[in-house]
């Protein structure tokens, strides 16, 4: 970078635009955070929500203790557990034999895969597919659908491929068939790839809403975001099943915010091991190619 | 089959996956047909009757179906004119940033808001324009103002869906921008300040150039989604008050489609989405071709 001190009037306003345009991207969190800790009925009299009016933790004492939340959550945290588990297998999977260069067919399975890709049936016959094998309104219909993304694998595809071949014909040589080959020498050194691409994996399925949305029906399966909607979206306090013993001094609005924070906590844990992994690679990768 | 044999750890571990495609990407690719049949639950989808273009036909003398593709056109249009350059203004802002730690603040904050669902980005809004209790509001009536349901009116609507749409997502589609800005050789620049450029010549000269391939190529891809307006963020802000400017393509399949158990119809919605989509790919690739160096292929 070429150092001069310049403290020139557009330098100012570049950097004023850039503040601005964060303070604007972070203020609807800031927002939730003070509404959550806040009292209910002040805001409704109308004091402004820019600084908690009241400070009381009596909307997260609430939602900890619904039972439905409490539920919810588990689901989103076993359909993250699932999904991670079984996309990264299946990924891996099939990235691997198709990263063996002399694999007969490699081609054909490569045009097999991304011809998939390109063209998809869409909502509707994709929708009746999962209801013919039997997965709608089971949590195996929010995982097993998407378990494949030709992009993931063709990611891992490279990042086998790079790994020298010194190590596999060494191997071989003592005798290893290419599935002790996968699992003892190529899954080690692919660490840092399936941290990256399982930190998406995670954050997809914490998120996902539409697939819930769309397959499940009964309660017994329903996501935390299927939950947000119907308390946040829907503002219906019957996702708190009939609760008549609803605390004076806690709010829709506050009791929404820490639903809506305590949704968020998983993402702000994961937050930084993104930026770690991912954004050095993505520089790193320009950089090369 | 010696060769079956030799590799057959390798083709075992295709295996699952290789049937996995089978059943949920090429099978809905079949169940494409349902779009010129009349699909029938008893029946399924080889056993119900051929219908031809019957479906097809209804849709383009269906006025309400014209009203939801505007709507879908219109939208992306928007997104287009101004959540496409959002990007790429904030890359290049962030370019001109010497400061790391400052740089890496922001950064840090305008890459967070992808990472949250709709549900949760869309919920907060919800609170923040609610006619009550909402903030933007309580500072209206602060300055005596009438409270406006802002999430209800057909006028603000779509301006909700660009404006929050910038918000959630311009940060981190810089990311792809940023990278292609370190790509670009620095003694270009040290060539251009010992000639005297200014900042704006640098940038028209040296940096957007630089760029350009990026640019297209992102372009390109987008103008292939433009028929596919996103479900989440639609579903979760819009109401029935408002259908008349945010009923989109995706929400209206979903409505009519997995509620109303249309099948055929939205199959065939599905499938006219798909193919424009297509053919604006072709489009625009051999558009960019003749303008510029770079295209898709």
């Amino acid at each position: 970078m070429y150092a001069t001190a310049r403290r020139s009037n557009t330098g100012f306003f570049i950097a004023g635009f850039l503040l601005l345009f964060a303070v604007l991207t972070f203020f609807p969190f800031y927002y939730v955070i003070v509404a959550s800790f806040s009292d209910a009925n002040l805001i409704r009299e109308g004091h402004i929500l820019l600084l908690p009016q009241g400070f009381t933790p009596g909307a997260y004492k609430m939602i900890l203790a619904n039972d439905r939340f409490i539920h919810c959550f588990y689901m989103s945290v076993l359909r993250t557990a699932l999904g991670l588990v079984i996309n990264l297998t299946l990924q891996c999977l099939v990235a691997y034999p198709l990263s063996r260069k002399y694999l007969p067919g490699r081609r054909y399975f490569m045009m097999y895969i991304i011809f998939a890709m390109l063209f998809n049936g869409g909502i509707i016959p994709t929708y009746l597919i999962v209801k013919g094998t039997g997965l709608l309104d089971t949590i195996f219909a929010l995982v097993i659908p998407g378990a494949v993304s030709t992009w993931n694998v063709i990611l891992l595809r490279s990042f086998f491929e790079n790994i020298p071949e010194s190590l596999e014909e060494s191997a071989k040589m003592d005798g290893a068939n290419d599935m002790y080959i996968f699992i003892r020498i190529i899954l080690p050194l692919s660490m840092p790839v399936m941290m990256t691409i399982g930190l998406f994996i995670a954050v997809y399925h914490w998120n996902a809403f539409m697939d819930a949305v769309i397959y499940i029906t009964s309660s017994k399966f329903q996501v935390l975001q299927i939950f947000l909607r119907d308390m946040v979206v829907y503002l219906e306090k019957a996702a708190l099943l009939g609760d008549g013993t609803m605390s004076p001094d806690v709010s829709s609005i506050s009791l929404r915010s820490a639903a809506i924070l305590t949704s968020t906590i998983p993402i702000i844990i994961v937050y930084p091991f993104i930026q770690k992994y991912f954004i050095k690679g993505v520089m790193i990768g320009a950089i090369k190619g | 089959m010696d060769l079956a044999v030799k590799y057959k750890y390798l083709y075992f571990m295709l295996i699952p996956g290789v049937v996995w495609y089978f059943i949920y990407k090429y099978l809905p690719l079949y169940g494409l047909v349902i779009a010129f049949k009349e699909y029938n639950f008893s029946l399924g989808m080889l056993g119900s009757p051929w219908v031809g273009l019957k479906h097809f036909r209804f849709l383009f003398t269906f006025p309400d179906f014209y009203s939801i593709l505007r709507n879908t056109l219109i939208i992306n249009f928007y997104n287009l004119v101004f959540g496409f350059p959002a990007p790429i203004i904030i890359a290049l802002l962030l370019n001109e940033i010497y400061n790391t730690t400052f740089k890496r603040t922001i950064q840090t904050v305008i890459y967070f808001p992808h990472f949250l669902s709709w549900v949760i980005l869309g919920g907060i809004i919800i609170q923040l324009l609610g006619p009550n209790e909402g903030l933007v509001n309580q500072i209206i009536k602060y300055f005596g103002g009438e409270p406006v349901n802002f999430l209800t009116r057909s006028e603000y609507f779509r301006g909700i869906i660009v404006g929050t749409n910038i918000l959630k997502e311009a940060g981190w589609g810089a990311i792809i921008y940023l990278a292609a800005l370190s790509g670009i050789d620095t003694e270009q620049y040290e060539a251009a300040i010992i000639d005297g450029a200014n900042r704006w010549q640098k940038l028209i000269y040296i940096t957007l150039p630089g760029i350009m391939n990026t640019i297209v190529v992102m372009l390109i891809l987008r103008v292939g989604y433009l028929l596919d307006v996103g479900f989440e963020q639609i579903y979760v802000l819009y109401n029935s008050t408002v259908y008349d400017v945010g009923d989109v393509l995706s929400t209206y399949i979903y409505r009519i489609g997995i509620q109303g158990m249309r099948f055929s119809l939205t199959t065939a919605i599905g499938l006219f989405q798909s193919v424009i989509g297509f053919i604006l790919i072709i489009l625009t690739n051999k558009i960019a071709r003749k303008f510029s160096e770079v295209s898709m292929w």
